[in-house]
């Protein structure tokens, strides 16, 4: 299973697109790249959207035909999350699993709070730094429950499979063993991102512990079957979702011809300095 | 404008960044950068600082002792390109890094008042905690003294001044370490932490510490100590008995250095395992 990227336009501009291509065939990571890997072997794959260490908010769009990564904009502004003291940019490799949906017209039982529209989200905590669009295999090792303003932000954490810790990683239990202070790093982190742009703290359902490896799976699999309806057509409410695909031949949106421009990658834009801002939060670290 | 005279390519150990004299010779960031500016003279709480590595990044860069001009090149350690761990949850250096022009930490002098430690034989080490973005090796910042710790790296002493590029939107209202810990919450123990820490990863015990953090009248004091050890070295070199001793600019080392080229190459990718973080317990 070889994915590559095919890139449009600069890094860190509004004009960023980029496809993830299967054989050279456009695919969208959001509805062509099987879920499971290999499903026997609890192995999933995973989309890198943000690299540990950066600040820019890049995500798998919803609105355009197979689902290129760009820059997420607030105000027609490019979005950079801010670097929250002692935190550089995001702490993980950070991304999302294929064929998921946090359904939005259902609400959990247990955090009671609806999903957020989004596939689930995958925080990546092995040692390499990863790059946008790569196409990870995973292995699963629990799940924490954001309650980002209102909404369910399942935040899966997984390792890669070819991480030199990865066979002594079997549950969120050994995360604390083998990774010390990185569940609280975690828990903080997202409870603070957005201070800095005057959003109120965020909170953590299950009074911020995470759940384990089964849990976890069990949301997967949730949201698995809530995109399946979703990719069926036979949503509540499909919120305006693209759901082209070039492989799913049984799927009402099954365009295998969808033309997509050829690659023309540039440079990275710069970044702007103020991103390299440090907030320090009180009270907080 | 280039501001430095680049060999090679950084990230590898051919690599010299020289500073750039205004006539566009060579310089060394050692000795011919001015502790303070002609106007702040008078100003003791505001030196200079040259920036060795910028925050976030790995790359042991330094001013080289035994290099003539003092170039900044990047460390090794038996052969090898040094780059510092990123201790979990940091990444990298945590603040701009870089030494004091024209300070020396004798190695030759025993302080009485610190336990007869002597200092490492290298320029004095600046942290600077500004917000004023990333800034890069070889930058010339002027800085206001804030405070600092007496760190002892392997039974030597090792001075880590704190300080704020004056270009700070916060350097007015930042003048002492009440203030860094008011403005700047948990970064003055996390700075403990970082230099405690940092060399376990390569099987070294944690860093010591002479005391706590020292205020800026006592910094001042150091700072003042360690010009007048430079001036001492510049102008008593050939009696100072020390092998190691820095190389400075005199009549008898001072010969065939207007000819230094620019001959600067594109960085060098990084080995990938640099980005590994340690988990300490």
């Amino acid at each position: 299973m070889v994915y590559t990227t095919r890139q449009i336009g600069a890094k860190y501009t509004l004009d960023y697109k980029l496809y993830i291509e299967h054989d050279g065939k456009v695919v969208s990571p959001f509805h062509d790249i099987p879920l499971y890997a290999d499903k026997e072997k609890g192995i999933l794959n995973m989309v890198v959207e943000i690299p540990r260490w950066t600040n820019a908010k890049l995500e798998i769009t919803k609105e355009d035909a197979l689902n290129p990564i760009i820059q997420d904009t607030k105000k027609g502004k490019l979005r950079f999350v801010r670097n929250c003291f002692p935190h550089h940019g995001y702490i993980q490799n950070y991304g999302a699993f294929p064929q998921t949906w946090e359904d939005p017209n259902e609400t959990h039982p247990e955090t009671k709070a609806v999903g957020d529209n989004d596939p689930l989200d995958v925080l990546e905590i092995g040692e390499s730094v990863a790059y946008t669009g790569q196409v990870k295999q995973v292995k699963v090792l629990g799940v924490m429950a954001l309650l980002d303003e209102g909404e369910t932000d399942w935040k899966v954490i997984v390792i890669d499979i070819n991480d030199p810790l990865a066979p002594k990683m079997n549950d969120i239990e050994d995360v604390e063993k083998h990774m010390p202070g990185l569940l609280r790093a975690t828990n903080e982190w997202f409870r603070i991102y957005k201070i800095p742009d005057g959003k109120p703290e965020n909170q953590f359902a299950f009074s911020g512990e995470a759940k384990n490896k089964k849990y976890a799976l069990e949301v997967i699999k949730e949201c698995n079957e809530a995109w399946k309806i979703l990719i069926s057509g036979k949503a509540v409410d499909s919120k305006k979702i693209d759901l082209t695909n070039t492989t799913l031949k049984d799927t009402p949106t099954y365009k295998p011809d969808t033309v997509i421009p050829k690659a023309a990658p540039l440079p990275d834009a710069p970044i702007d300095k103020s991103i390299d801002k440090w907030f320090f939060i009180s009270g907080s670290a | 404008m280039n501001r430095f005279i680049q060999q090679g390519a950084k990230f590898t150990s051919n690599f010299k960044q020289y500073l750039k004299l205004p006539n566009h010779n060579a310089g060394s960031y050692f000795h011919d950068i001015q502790l303070r500016n002609f106007e702040n003279i008078s100003n003791k709480n505001i030196v200079n600082m040259v920036v060795e590595v910028p925050r976030w990044s790995n790359a042991k860069f330094e001013i080289s002792k035994s290099i003539p001009l003092n170039p900044i090149v990047q460390d090794t350690k038996k052969g090898k390109l040094r780059f510092v761990n990123n201790i979990f949850p940091y990444h990298g250096y945590i603040h701009n890094y870089g030494a004091i022009p024209q300070t020396w930490e004798d190695p030759t002098l025993a302080i009485a008042s610190m336990d007869n430690l002597k200092g490492d034989n290298d320029p004095l080490d600046m942290c600077e905690i500004g917000n004023t973005g990333i800034l890069s090796t070889g930058d010339i910042v002027q800085v206001k003294v804030l405070g600092s710790l007496a760190l002892i790296d392997d039974g030597e002493l090792d001075w880590k001044i704190i300080g704020i590029n004056i270009k700070d939107p916060l350097a007015n209202v930042v003048n002492d370490l009440n203030d860094v810990a008011e403005n700047f919450p948990g970064l003055l123990a996390a700075t403990k932490t970082w230099f405690r820490d940092y060399k376990i990863p390569s099987g070294k015990p944690k860093n010591k510490f002479f005391g706590d953090y020292k205020n800026v009248d006592e910094t001042i004091q150091v700072i003042e100590n360690c010009h007048k050890a430079w001036q001492a070295l510049i102008n008593n070199y050939d009696i100072i008995d020390y092998t190691d001793k820095p190389w400075i600019n005199n009549s008898t080392n001072n010969t065939g250095f207007n000819d230094i080229q620019d001959t600067r190459l594109p960085d060098a990718p990084i080995d990938p395992s640099i980005n590994t973080w340690c988990y300490l317990k």
